[in-house]
C-alpha cells in the first residue's frame, strides 16, 4: 500500500500544473500516467502557442512540457506507463506495466486529468491500418519522428485537424485536402490561413464514404453531403492516399471519474459526457478533482489553468493556508480566456454548472496598412481569439490588442520600428513586413516561414498568394534565423506585388534525372535502394520511376543498371519488370470510337 | 525507412538502436520509442487481425483504443503504443483475442 496526500492521474498539461501548484506548497503528490513521458499531447505539440507569456503563448508545446516538468519538485513521485485501473471507495489500483504488478494508493486528494480520447467516425472500412486519429499521427510524426504515410486525407477542420495538417507539410508528408462536413471551417482562422498558403484544398460540407485497401488504406472515397449532412450521391470523389487522419474531435475519458462516483453529465458543448465540477474544479465528490480535457474540450492554456486552480484549491485543503487570492485571479484569467467567440459553446456548456461571466473585448479590426513605402508589418489576424504576443513582444509598444486578449492587434505605424520581432513571434504566423519599392521596380515582403528546405540567400522561389496560387517569381534577398525556428524569409517581388504575396515555394534544385517523365532523380532512386526498394516494380510503385508517359522507355534500363550497381548483382540476377499495354499513352476517347465503330 | 531525418522544427536526438524480432524478423528500433513506432518506422502497418479476419493497425497511439494489441515476448494483449520497445524483444501479430494469460 502507498500513501500520498494527492494522486494526480495523468501527467498532460492539466495534471502537471496541478501537481506543480500542490508541491510547491509542500504536498506530497503522486503523478500516474499511462505514457512513457510526461507531458501528455503537449510533447506532439509543435506549433506555438497562443494566450499570453504568463501561459507560455508563443512556446511551442514540447517545449512548455519540459517547462512544466522542471517546476515539478521533491514532493512529487512519479510513476510511468502506470495505468490507474480502478477507484474504490477506499483505495486506488495501479497498474504498473514495467514491473507487472499492481499496487494499491490511498490518497487524501485526487486530481484526475485523464484528458480525452479520439472521436471515432463511422465510414466503410474504417478499421483498416492507414486510418488513424490525428493525435496518433502527431504523436508518430512529432515524438518519434516517424512518418506514417507520404500522402494524406484529413479529416475534419478544427484546430487539430489545421494543425496537424500543416504539421505534416513540415514533416515533408502532403496533404491531399481537409474534408469538413460543416459549412464552414472549425478551427481558428489563423491556423486555417497557414495551410491555405500552402494550397492545401478545403473542402466544406464533404464527408469521407469510405476508405479503400484490402491490407491498409490505398485511397478514400470523399462524398458532399446535403444540409442535414445526408450523403449525396453522385459526387464522390476518390483520392489516392494512403492515410487517413481523422480529426473530429474528442471525447472525455471519464471512466474513472464515475468509478469515484462523481456525477457524469451529459453536455454536448463540452464534448459529450462530463463530470460535474464547480469553479474550483472540486466535483460532488469531496476529495476529487478534475481539470483539463476530461472536464470539457477546451485546449491547453484552459487546462493548464484549470489544473492550477485544482492544486491551488486542493493545497489550501490540506495545508490549511489562505491560497484564496491566487486562485481568484486565475479564475479572472478563465474568465478573459472564455469571452472570445469561440468560447461560446464552452460557455454555455460551463452554464449548466455555474454562472458565466464575460468580459469586454474590441472587434474592431485594423483597416489601413500602414504607410506606403515604409518598411512595416502588415497584420492579417482577423478573427478575436485569445492571443497577445504580437503586443507583448514589441519592444516599441506600437502593437496594442487593446482591452482584452480577445481583442484585435492594432498598429501605430508611427511608433513602429520595422524590427520584424512580432513576425517571428505570431504564433499564428499572421503577420508579414511589406516595403514598397524597396529599388526601383521591386516590392519586399518578409514572409515567416517554418519549412524546410529553407531557400538560400540570392536563390529564385516562386512566390505564392494567401491560398498558394502562383504569383511571380521572386528573389530570395535575406533570411533571418531564430532560435525558435520561425525564420523570416525577405523577398523581392517585382513592383506592386507586395500586398499579394504571402508565401513561396522552392523551385526544385537542379538534379541528376533518371526519369524526366515524373521527375525522379538519381539521388531519390539511390536512397530508395538504401531503404531497402531492391526491384525495378518496388521502385516504380513508389518512385512513380517509369510511370511517365514515355512508359519507362528512357529509363528502365537505367534503373537496372542502378539497381545491379548498388546491389552488386549482375543485370541477369535482377527482375526487368512488367511490361504493361498500352505502349503508348491512348486516349479513352479513341478507345470508345473503336468500339462504337464495330456496331 | 518512414523515419522524419530533417524537419525544420524538431531535432533527432541520436539514439542507441536496439534489434528486435517481429514474427522472427530482425528489424532495428530506436531506444526509447514505442514497439508501435518502431513497427510503421519499418513499414509494418498491420499489427493483427480481429476475429474476423479483418486488418488491425493502430489508431490513437495513446493507449486509449485497444485497436494495437499485440503479442509481446508471449503476452498477448499488449497495448504496443505505449509499450517502449526493447533489445531482444518477440513481437508478433495477434489474431482474434489470443490466448488470455493469467
Ligand atoms: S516590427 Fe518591431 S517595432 Fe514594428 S510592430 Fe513589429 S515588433 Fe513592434
Ligand atoms: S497577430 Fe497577435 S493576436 Fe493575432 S495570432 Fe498573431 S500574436 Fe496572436
Ligand atoms: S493505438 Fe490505441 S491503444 Fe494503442
Amino acid at each position: 500500500m502507498v500513501r500520498t496526500q494527492l494522486l494526480v492521474v495523468g501527467g498532460g498539461p492539466a495534471g502537471l500544473c496541478g501537481a506543480i501548484e500542490a508541491s510547491k506548497r509542500g504536498v506530497e503528490t503522486l503523478i500516474v500516467d499511462e505514457g512513457v513521458e510526461l507531458g501528455g499531447q503537449l510533447v506532439k505539440q509543435t506549433h506555438k502557442f497562443f494566450g499570453h507569456e504568463g501561459f507560455y503563448a508563443s512556446v511551442r508545446g514540447f517545449e512548455i512540457a519540459k517547462k512544466l516538468k522542471d517546476q515539478l519538485n521533491e514532493h512529487v513521485k512519479i510513476m510511468l506507463q502506470t495505468t490507474v485501473t480502478g477507484i474504490y471507495e477506499d483505495v486506488v489500483v495501479l497498474y504498473d506495466r514495467q514491473n507487472d504488478v499492481t499496487l494499491e494508493v490511498q490518497a487524501d486528494y485526487i486530481l484526475l486529468a485523464t484528458g480525452a480520447s479520439e472521436r471515432f467516425i463511422q465510414f466503410e472500412n474504417n478499421h483498416l491500418p492507414g486510418v488513424y486519429g490525428a493525435g496518433a499521427v502527431q504523436t508518430l510524426m512529432n515524438q518519434f519522428m516517424v512518418l506514417p504515410g507520404k500522402r494524406f486525407l484529413m479529416v475534419g477542420s478544427g484546430n487539430i485537424g489545421l494543425i496537424v495538417s500543416y504539421q505534416l507539410l513540415q514533416a515533408g508528408a502532403e496533404v491531399a485536402a481537409i474534408v469538413e462536413i460543416a459549412d464552414k471551417v472549425g478551427g481558428y482562422d489563423v491556423h486555417l490561413r497557414k495551410v491555405k498558403r500552402f494550397g492545401i484544398p478545403i473542402l466544406l460540407r464533404h464527408t469521407i464514404k469510405k476508405a479503400l485497401g484490402q491490407e491498409r488504406v490505398t485511397g478514400a472515397v470523399v462524398v458532399q453531403v446535403d444540409e442535414n449532412f445526408q450523403p449525396i450521391e453522385g459526387t464522390e470523389k476518390e483520392f489516392a492516399v494512403d492515410a487517413i487522419c481523422i480529426a473530429t474531435g474528442l471525447v472525455p475519458s471519464v471512466e474513472l471519474a464515475a468509478m469515484a462516483n462523481v456525477k457524469i453529465e451529459y453536455v454536448p458543448e463540452l464534448g459529450g459526457f462530463v463530470p460535474y465540477r464547480d469553479q474550483n474544479m472540486r466535483t460532488n465528490v469531496e476529495h476529487v478533482f478534475i481539470a483539463g480535457d476530461l472536464a470539457g474540450i477546451e485546449e491547453a492554456t484552459t487546462a493548464m489553468i484549470e489544473g492550477r486552480i485544482a492544486g491551488l484549491t486542493i493545497a489550501q485543503l490540506i495545508k490549511e493556508i489562505d491560497l484564496s487570492k491566487e486562485i481568484e485571479s486565475l479564475q479572472k484569467e478563465l474568465i478573459e480566456f472564455r469571452s472570445g467567440p469561440f468560447s461560446e459553446k464552452v460557455r454555455r456548456g460551463l452554464a449548466k454548472f455555474f454562472p458565466q461571466r464575460v468580459v469586454e473585448y474590441s472587434r474592431e479590426p485594423q483597416t489601413d496598412t500602414g504607410p506606403i513605402g515604409k518598411l512595416r508589418p502588415v497584420i492579417e489576424c482577423y478573427e478575436n481569439i485569445p492571443c497577445n504576443p504580437c503586443q507583448t513582444s514589441c519592444p516599441t509598444g506600437a502593437i496594442e490588442v487593446p482591452k482584452n486578449i480577445n481583442s484585435l492587434p492594432r498598429i501605430d505605424y508611427e511608433k513602429c520600428t520595422g524590427c520584424g520581432i512580432c513576425v517571428s513571434k505570431c504564433p499564428g504566423l499572421a503577420i508579414f513586413m511589406v516595403q514598397e519599392n524597396v529599388e526601383p521596380g521591386f516590392d519586399l515582403v518578409i514572409v515567416p516561414y517554418e519549412m524546410l528546405p529553407l531557400p538560400e540567400k540570392g536563390e529564385r522561389v516562386i512566390a505564392l498568394d494567401r491560398d498558394g496560387k502562383y504569383v511571380c517569381e521572386a528573389q530570395v534577398i535575406k533570411i533571418v534565423r531564430f532560435p525558435h525556428k520561425t525564420n523570416l524569409v525577405h523577398l523581392k517581388v517585382p513592383a506592386g506585388f507586395a500586398a499579394q504575396v504571402r508565401n513561396f515555394r522552392v523551385k526544385k534544385r537542379e538534379s541528376v534525372f533518371v526519369c524526366k517523365c515524373e521527375e525522379v532523380t538519381l539521388e531519390e532512386i539511390e536512397k530508395a535502394i538504401d531503404l531497402g526498394f531492391t526491384d525495378y516494380e518496388e521502385l516504380r510503385r513508389y518512385l512513380r520511376v517509369g510511370m511517365g508517359m514515355c512508359g519507362g522507355r528512357t529509363c528502365r534500363a537505367s534503373v537496372l543498371s542502378i539497381l545491379s550497381r548498388r546491389l552488386g548483382k549482375s543485370p541477369e540476377e535482377l527482375l526487368k519488370g512488367h511490361f504493361r499495354p498500352p505502349v503508348m499513352p491512348t486516349k479513352f476517347e479513341s478507345i470508345l470510337r473503336g468500339e462504337s465503330n464495330e456496331n | 525507412m518512414r523515419r522524419i531525418f530533417e524537419h525544420p522544427i524538431l531535432k533527432r536526438e541520436t539514439a542507441r538502436t536496439v534489434r528486435f524480432y517481429f514474427e522472427g524478423r530482425e528489424l532495428e528500433a530506436l531506444e526509447g520509442e514505442t514497439v508501435a513506432a518502431a513497427l510503421i518506422a519499418n513499414g509494418i502497418d498491420v499489427f493483427g487481425e480481429t476475429e474476423h479476419a479483418r486488418p488491425r493497425g493502430f489508431f490513437c497511439a495513446i493507449g486509449k483504443c485497444s485497436s494495437c494489441l499485440m503479442v509481446v515476448d508471449g503476452e498477448p494483449n499488449v497495448r504496443v503504443c505505449i509499450t517502449p520497445v526493447k533489445e531482444g524483444m518477440k513481437v508478433q501479430r495477434q489474431f482474434g483475442r489470443s490466448d488470455v494469460s493469467w
